[in-house]
């Protein structure tokens, strides 16, 4: 019980009061607990509470973490004293120049935190995940194999899709308590369902109270929406709620935006303050401006922002266990824009089930190219009347809010106590939130949609998996980011995606994917490439947008140029997409697309002759397609010439065929001589046969 | 075998003398082709039935519907009975201390068993898009052709020493190269390249096993003039003493072959599977590396060659890297089926090739 380096003055046995707060309790307090778990703060927090949780007064804490992270800032204010190692994030599993800087710092501080742990002996090592935790948590799982440490060893992961390095140090751990039910399954021996641990601090507190000791009046009546992506900012909600100022203007004297915009972390990071007030210049003139400041308020940082909470009526935020729990515990209704790409998508999977609940509403970022950068981007237009609908709509907030406030297992910190202490794990107070069901990945996803129909699954496989309609603005939003990927292969995967998922609102993507004539590099140029846009994603940009099955004049201008395309299927697509669209065009621009499509009938490739020569037959007219079909006759190509005769079919039967004795004249003047025929195994057809009947009859009774 | 007992029988006694007729190279020859090709012929149709019965039927297309048009459900793995038949005249009509017979018959049996195990693991997945994978099946290859190159540049190889390392090219009568350094590194790619070679050609019915035949008969008649001493001098070839042996193993071959084709023929009763096409694959490779015609077999096997060019190109610098095709479709046999041309009448066209092909092979022994 010896007090170590600056002693634990901050950390105090609580008070007890509210639901989520730790009643005083008999238990024998640990004398020397060494925390770990950062590099965000949604780390940080949940170890400090399990810490409180676990101490008394004369209990000696230390943290370990990484210098210039989120638990620099936050331990020592809160009187830890705290130690660093080196660490440094996962680099990914493809092989990557930030290898070797990972394994080294990993290495190295895995040797700083063996020393750390040797001569603090611990009597119990908490880590709640994130890269800052990896050296603790390897060097603890070190020393408990060599028997050199009798500290316990406990894990929390708060996130309902776990990390990585929880997930490895989580079977070495004595106990691993998780904030979702799901996630028990990734830890079956030793999982423990005790929710996510609140900072006691927060409190719903009296509306007025707060009112008055904010530094910006808020007069009543307005409705409050505050929006803040944590300490450090999110550009992402930044920049969408500045956007999304604009149309809100309308609405002047009945809102209050709140906007947290972060605190700039380090020299050379972007700041996210100066970042939303550029942003604010520039799409606004002054004029705007000057309305706009009547009803927002921006801030980089709310010191006690309990005071902004007990106002709110809304709240838009990033989608960390933390924030989340936060919210819900105060029963404030949200709307969630999850960071995405994080490892397991673990800001997904916590807001899909905050929404599953009923407590939130989830707005995707997506990743777009701006200015040949790669940023995650929302529309702030489509915030605002999200925003809106959410004010507007009566009883919604309320029932939300009540919604939320049920998502939150209040005693996570008793069920952990309880749990490492050996008592009898108290009755949960709630049922575990659901956590929305699995994401399937965007392989898994194109599979599914690719075989929505039974008829499409192999035999004897079974049908997948079909992606949830509740997830599909995710899974649109991933399409859109995977449609900017650098890989081509990954934005193929992109544009095959928003075709399955119809995702109409995506056609601008398609359009400028297939209007982008970057050229590809000359070593490729050399070998049959042309643009960086490959010929696969052309091709398959054209069949999404017949499956969009939207025209406008841009969509008509598009089309015309894709039947020039370098590539032959990109063309054969293209005539394919035209039948598709037949329906939508305008007068123009099918005189301007089947004059094309003639032009294509002699390509030097026969499937795109072909294609073109369906695709007359489906759009053309008599005085066009009729005498240009007809000259098909001397194709050297048999396929072509039963092309012709398909499209001349399909002008007939749409009354397009002219003078049918003319007509039925030219067509007995075709070569039908061919170097092709279809065989037909008699025992196959009747075997066939035998099977349908059996079928027809089976299903008949 | 019957070349052993013969010629302890015919050394004993006066009566048995008419067994000098074993001597002859193309009397075995003869009786290996008729022994090979009658045992397919007996073999082929109990098998083909064992097959159905087991369900080890081809599970190439997985497009769920049955159709009156496809071929799924022929029974593959025919190439084991041709293998056998191979195996069986060779002991029968072979010298069996003859090392170049050794060397082609290890090829044979060792791609055998790669594309077997193959052929088994798509049976037991019943599928035909899992099989054993590339990667793996090219390890196995490789490890071959690297026991393979040790074996040729070892003291029990067959070839003369001074032939180890030596490269021979068409219509140049001297080696271009005699290195061993150089020459076992082609060898090795060689045998990997061939022995997957005619595993893409064979797609269509009859496809891969006519100019099979015509390549290993070709390589057959370059055999038989290096291991004839006044035939080599003629022609300038190199003296290699015994290879004639591997005309008795071609023509053992070549029986099998068409033994092969009367089941074979369109529309297939049997496939012969990764365990033929292997087989085959690494037969050819052997044998020409065996005669040294490494050089000669670009033009002999041209058609192979296509085809699993075009297979690669299409595959590896179209689809993977480029992102898009370069071909309609590959290999070479489904280009030309894309651009309208009847399963029969590929065949029979790339028959037509093959055959120019192994003419040309034949002219180039005497344009040196």
């Amino acid at each position: 019980m010896r007090p170590v380096g600056r002693a634990a003055r901050g950390l105090r046995a609580p008070a007890g009061g509210e639901g989520d707060t730790l009643e005083p309790h008999a238990m024998t307090a640990f004398s020397r607990i060494l925390l770990t778990g950062g590099g965000t703060a949604g780390h940080v927090n949940p170890a400090l509470a399990i810490g409180r949780a676990l101490g008394d007064e004369r209990t000696a804490y230390l943290y370990v973490g990484v210098r210039g992270r989120a638990e620099a800032d936050v331990v020592p204010r809160e009187g830890v004293p705290i130690r660093f190692v080196r660490a440094s994030p996962y680099p990914g599993a493809r092989p990557s120049l930030a290898w070797p800087g990972f394994l080294f710092d990993l290495l190295v501080g895995t040797a700083q935190a063996l020393a750390i742990v040797r001569s603090f002996r611990p009597d119990v090592i908490i880590g709640t995940g994130g890269f800052a935790s990896a050296p603790t948590m390897v060097a603890a799982a070190i020393l408990r194999r060599l028997g050199l440490t009798e500290a316990r060893l406990y894990v929390h992961e708060q996130n309902a899709a776990p990390g990585r390095l929880n997930l490895l140090v989580g079977r070495l751990a004595d106990r691993v308590f998780v904030a979702f039910d799901d996630t028990l399954a990734a830890f079956p021996s030793n999982g423990v369902l005790a929710g996510y641990p609140l900072r006691r601090r927060i409190r719903r507190l009296d509306p007025e109270a707060a009112r008055a000791a904010l530094d910006f009046a808020v007069e009543p009546g307005r409705r409050v929406v505050f929006a803040f992506g944590g300490s450090q900012g999110a550009r992402t909600i930044n920049r969408a709620v500045v956007d999304a100022l604009g149309s809100l203007l309308p609405h002047k004297d009945r809102l209050l935006v709140v906007h947290g915009t972060g605190l700039r972390r380090g020299a050379g990071a972007l700041d996210p303050d100066a970042d939303a007030r550029a942003r604010l210049a520039e799409r606004y003139t002054e004029e705007e401006r000057r309305a706009i400041a009547g009803f927002y308020v921006a801030r980089p940082y709310f010191h006690q922002i309990e005071h902004v909470y007990a106002l709110a009526d809304l709240v838009v935020v990033r989608g960390g266990a933390g924030t989340l729990n936060e919210v819900a515990a105060l029963g404030l209704p949200a709307i969630v824009v999850p960071k995405t790409n994080l490892p397991g998508e673990h800001q997904v999977m916590n807001a899909r089930a905050l929404a599953a609940s009923g407590g939130a509403v989830v707005l995707y970022e997506e990743r777009r190219l701006e200015g040949g950068e790669a940023v995650e981007a929302l529309d702030g237009a489509v915030l605002a009347s999200q925003i809106l609908s959410l004010l507007d709509t009566p009883g919604r907030l309320e029932q939300m809010g009540a919604s939320t406030r049920a998502f939150v297992r209040r005693d996570a910190l008793d069920a952990i106590r309880r749990s490492i202490c050996g008592e009898a794990a108290a009755p949960p107070d709630a049922a575990a939130p659901p956590a929305g069901g699995r994401l399937l990945s965007s392989e898994a996803l194109l599979y599914a949609l690719e075989h929505r129909r039974a008829s499409t699954v192999p035999a004897g496989a079974r049908r997948p998996e079909q992606p949830a309609p509740a997830d599909r603005a995710y899974y649109v939003a991933r399409a859109a980011s995977l449609a900017a990927s650098p890989a081509w292969e990954t934005r193929n995967l992109g544009v095959k995606l928003i075709g399955l998922l119809e995702a109409r609102d995506k056609l601008p993507v398609l359009l400028a994917i297939l209007g982008d004539r970057t050229p590809a590099p000359w070593y490729k140029r050399a070998l049959g490439g042309d643009y960086a846009q490959v010929g696969f994603i052309r091709r398959n940009a054209l069949t999404a947008i017949a499956r969009l099955g939207v025209v406008t004049p841009d969509v008509e201008t598009r089309l015309s140029a894709s039947l020039d395309d370098p590539y032959y299927e990109a063309r054969a697509e293209a005539a394919r997409t035209i039948t598709a669209l037949d329906r939508g065009l305008s007068e123009a621009g099918r005189a301007r697309l089947i004059a094309g499509l003639i032009g294509r009938l002699g390509d030097r490739w026969l499937e795109v002759a072909a294609a073109a020569a369906e695709a007359l037959g489906r759009v053309g007219g008599e005085a066009d397609a009729l005498p240009a079909l007809l000259a098909l006759a001397d194709h050297r190509f048999w396929a072509v010439r039963a092309a012709g005769l398909r499209g001349l079919h399909a002008l007939v039967e749409r009354g397009r065929g002219g003078d049918l004795d003319a007509l039925e004249r030219r067509v007995r003047a075709f070569p039908l001589t061919a170097t092709d025929f279809r065989p037909e195994f008699s025992i196959r057809t009747a075997y066939a046969r035998l099977i349908r009947a059996i079928g027809a009859k089976r299903s008949a009774t | 075998m019957i070349y052993l007992i013969g010629q302890l029988l015919e050394g004993g006694y006066r009566a048995w003398s008419f067994l000098r007729l074993l001597d002859y190279l193309s009397v075995r020859a003869i009786g290996a082709a008729m022994t090979a090709l009658i045992l397919v012929l007996i073999v082929m149709p109990r098998f083909i039935w064992f097959l159905h019965r087991r369900g080890l039927v081809d599970h190439t297309r997985e497009t769920g519907v049955p159709s009156a048009f496809d071929k799924a459900g022929t029974p593959a793995m025919g190439g084991v009975v041709m293998v056998g038949a191979v195996l069986a005249a060779c002991l029968v009509w072979c010298d069996p201390t003859n090392r170049f017979v050794w060397a082609v018959v290890a090829a044979m049996i060792w791609f055998a068993l790669i594309g077997l195990s193959d052929d088994v693991a798509k049976w037991r997945e019943q599928s035909g898009n899992r099989g054993m994978s590339e990667a793996r099946k090219l390890v196995l290859q490789g490890l071959f052709a690297a026991l393979f190159v040790a074996f040729l540049a070892s003291p029990y190889s067959p070839l003369p020493a001074r032939e180890a390392g030596t490269l021979y090219v068409p219509f140049v009568k001297h080696a271009i190269v005699s290195s061993v350094w150089v020459y076992l590194p082609v060898v090795f790619l060689f045998v990997v390249l061939v022995g997957n070679a005619v595993n893409i050609t064979d797609g269509l019915d009859g496809l891969a096993i006519v100019p099979s035949a015509f390549a290993v008969a070709t390589l057959g008649f370059f055999a038989w003039i290096m291991g004839n001493a006044i035939w080599s001098r003629y022609l300038f070839f190199p003296l290699f003493p015994h290879v004639g042996e591997l005309v008795v193993f071609c023509a053992a071959f070549v029986g099998a072959a068409i033994g092969f084709l009367w089941f074979n023929a369109y529309p297939a009763q049997v496939f012969m599977g990764d365990a033929g096409s292997l087989a085959i694959g690494g037969c050819l490779a052997a044998l020409s590396v065996l005669v040294k015609q490494e050089a000669l077999f670009l033009i002999l096997g041209g058609l192979f060659i296509a085809e699993a060019a075009t297979s690669q190109v299409q595959d590896k610098i179209g689809i993977k890297w480029l992102g898009r095709r370069l071909f309609y479709r590959a290999p070479l046999h489904h280009q030309l089926q894309h651009t309208g041309l009847a399963e029969t009448k590929v065949v029979i066209r790339l028959w037509i090739v093959a055959l120019i092909l192994a003419l040309v092979s034949i002219a180039t022994v005497k344009l040196r």
